[in-house]
């Protein structure tokens, strides 16, 4: 049983070469593939824990190929790009990546960052059945199902933890590196971009007027706050 | 038909008439006076419309002497016995000269309608051939030849100031003329030879002269004249604008490719050294307990590594500096972090940091840029001055500004090259052969400190060497 299944996705051999030789040393079980469309159709007939995209490829870009995957599936994406600039990251996250690492990267910081992206808030205890009731949302917090009135809405790992993290503290305004740290890991704490990505993706998904939020509010200059329905 | 030619047949054809009318009514078909006279009166008519009216005072003069000689009697002399024929002979003469008057004025103005017309025409066609000039031919002679073409001119002379170029039109040459042009372009006023039947106007454009235009044999009105210069005046600077437009186009579009260039070789550098980064990284991971000595060797791969990637990263965010795409991302900065950020970079020990005098307001930059501009003044320094001495750092306040002062004992550099090093890809002739770069780092910086509404420049250091003096916006002066 290895620590998990990890899709390397990248046109260059060396780097593939060199993913597969340090990450597969750290006891992930790796597999490859040269190009979006490759990756995708690996996606069809296997079942991985976590993908690491190449931004820039040619034929389909890592962009449109992260879209696609998150079309059907919630596993973890990482992003792998060159640029590091702040649209590229912004890019990344709202095509559905959970995090990204800019190139060159040492090898300590990407299984730091794979290790945070596989990990899922425990389910505190007592709290195993539990079923949260939202104006027609029913969110189950142990098979991280989110159920309206007919449909099931799909949430990835990361959307889900941060959801029920402000859901487990009602009310109070939780500043932007707590949340960071609390949902994504220790080394967090910089990265408002993420959460400004992931809060606007949830609330596409729960509220009933995105833009004019009643659940998922922002705390200017401080983070975000979670009411509960009266 | 020229006016003396029409002159001449009007005043031959009215004399010819009086003497028709003498010998017919004379000799061959007697008449009363009244009746010589009403023929008389329609020969002068018919004498100013074709002559004008000159031609028509000679021929009613004429036909007044006549008719007096020969139908008023006595017959055979220039003398009237009845009282009544005086009243009648005078009458004749007014009448037939206010006639021939009234007649000639309305051939003139007949003339000058038809004469503004024709002008009005040919202005016209003059402005089509000058607003469809052939975009692939310069303007200057294609406006020269329809000038000569359409105004029938043997020849046309165009002088373009601003280019200093003349341009001819028309089948003859007109002698001596360039200077007279350039004469003409510095005094801004008409002069006209008329030895050689020639006018040369200066073509102005908002009150100021960018030209000259001689022509040949114009006979048109000055008026005329002013719209051909309007004209003229107009393509020339429809040209040059057109001109400028398109290389400034193509200086972007050059800019452009560059800066494209630079940074997908900045793209293909990093692939590499991703693949190296990780496998060095990962060599420590794989094996936690590596010897000491092979541990150092892992670590100067990964510092160079990073280095390399450094300056890889460096020449595309200098090319997007280059081409005006990067965005400021400004906060208030201790400028001594600034400072130690930049000595950070280089492990030569020359680099040192003065300690301000005293206590230094912060400054509202982008940090990451300032750095990239201080590091390119301090590599410069440590290229260009001796092994053994020290390039020294110092900040200090100058009102709300703060400068910082890259101090190096290097050779100096002569006076009237402080400013042209700061010009892209500009190296000094003595050293671009000894010192490796590429003319762009000063030029880069100095862009760097104008974004901040800072300034970039270099002063003769105190004990020789140079002083290169950032100033940068203080956080009072955003405020």
């Amino acid at each position: 049983m290895s620590d998990g299944r990890i899709l390397v996705v990248d046109d260059e051999p060396q780097i593939r070469r060199v993913l597969r030789t340090t990450l597969s040393a750290q006891g992930y079980e790796i597999f490859d593939a040269k190009s979006g469309e490759e990756a995708l159709e690996a996606m069809r007939r296997q079942r991985f824990d976590l993908i690491l995209l190449d931004m820039n490829m040619p034929g389909m870009g890592g962009l449109e190929v992260c879209r696609q995957i998150r079309a059907t599936s919630e596993v973890a994406i990482i992003m792998l790009t060159v640029r590091d600039s702040e649209q590229d990251k912004v890019a990344a996250l709202d095509a559905g990546a959970d995090d990204y690492v800019t190139k060159p990267f040492g090898i300590l910081e990407l299984l730091a960052r794979i290790r945070a992206a596989l990990r899922r808030l425990p389910v505190p205890q007592g709290t195993a059945d539990e079923t949260v009731e939202l104006d027609g949302f029913h969110i189950n917090l142990a098979t991280r199902r989110v159920v309206t009135k007919d449909k099931e809405i799909r949430l990835t790992p990361k959307e889900f933890d941060l959801l029920r993290y402000l859901m487990g503290n009602p009310n109070v305004a939780i500043p932007h590196a707590k949340l960071l740290q609390a949902v994504w890991g220790p080394d967090y704490g910089d990265q408002v971009e993420y959460l400004r990505v992931f809060i606007n993706q949830l609330r596409k998904k729960i509220e009933p007027e995105p833009s004019h939020p009643r659940y998922l509010l922002t705390e200017p200059w401080v983070g975000y706050r979670f009411v509960p329905a009266s | 038909m020229p006016l003396n030619n029409r002159l001449f047949v009007g005043l031959a054809g009215g004399l010819a008439a009086v003497a028709a009318v003498v010998v017919i009514f004379s000799r061959i078909l007697p008449v009363n006076p009244s009746t010589v006279g009403f023929f008389f009166l329609l020969v002068v008519l018919a004498t100013a419309t074709a002559g004008g009216f000159a031609a028509a005072c000679v021929a009613s003069i004429a036909a007044t002497l006549s008719y007096n000689y020969f139908f008023l009697p006595p017959i055979g002399q220039f003398t009237i016995a009845e009282p009544e024929n005086w009243v009648a002979l005078f009458t004749f003469l007014l009448t037939s000269l206010t006639a021939s008057h009234l007649s000639g004025r309305a051939r003139k103005e007949a003339d000058e309608a038809r004469r503004s017309q024709e002008a009005t025409e040919r202005l016209y066609a003059l402005s089509r051939a000058i607003l469809l000039t052939d975009a692939a031919r310069p303007i200057g002679p294609q406006a020269a030849q329809s000038i000569a073409q359409i105004f029938d001119l043997p020849a046309v002379v165009i002088f373009d100031g601003k280019s200093n170029s003349t341009y001819r039109g028309g089948p003859l040459e007109i002698d001596d003329v360039d200077g007279r042009l350039h004469e003409i372009v510095r005094l801004g006023a008409r002069h006209q030879d008329p030895s050689q039947d020639l006018d040369i106007w200066p073509i102005a454009l908002g009150g100021k002269p960018i030209g000259a235009l001689a022509l040949r044999g114009m006979t048109g009105s000055d008026g005329a004249v002013q719209s051909i210069l309007n004209l003229v005046a107009i393509a020339l600077e429809r040209v040059r604008t057109e001109e400028a437009a398109s290389k400034a186009e193509a200086a972007r579009q050059s800019e452009e490719f560059k800066s494209t260039l630079l940074d997908a070789i900045a793209h293909e550098f990093k692939t590499p050294l991703t693949s190296i980064k990780a496998a060095a990284t990962g060599l420590r991971v794989l094996n936690t307990a590596l010897p000491e000595d092979q541990s150092e060797l892992v670590s100067i791969i990964e510092e160079e590594t990073d280095h390399l990637n450094q300056l890889v990263t460096e020449a595309a965010k200098m090319s997007e500096i280059d081409a005006g795409k990067v965005k400021l991302k400004r906060a208030l900065t201790e400028v001594q972090e600034v400072i130690a950020a930049t000595k950070g970079g280089f492990s030569d020990d020359r680099v040192r940091i003065a300690p301000p005098a005293a206590a230094l307001p912060q400054i509202w930059v982008d940090a990451d840029l300032i750095v990239l501009a201080l590091r390119q003044l301090v590599d410069n320094a440590l290229k260009y001055s001796g092994a053994d001495t020290p390039i020294t750092c110092r900040a200090e306040n100058a009102g709300n500004r703060v400068v910082i002062r890259v101090i190096d004992q290097g050779p100096g550099i002569p006076e009237h090259d402080r400013e042209r090093i700061f010009e892209k890809f500009f190296r000094r002739p003595g050293v671009r052969n000894r010192v490796p770069g590429s003319g762009l780092g000063l030029h880069i910086a100095r862009e760097i400190a104008r974004m901040h509404e800072g300034d970039l420049w270099v002063e003769p250091g105190a004990a020789g060497g140079s002083e290169f003096c950032l100033a940068l916006p203080t956080g009072l002066s955003c405020e």
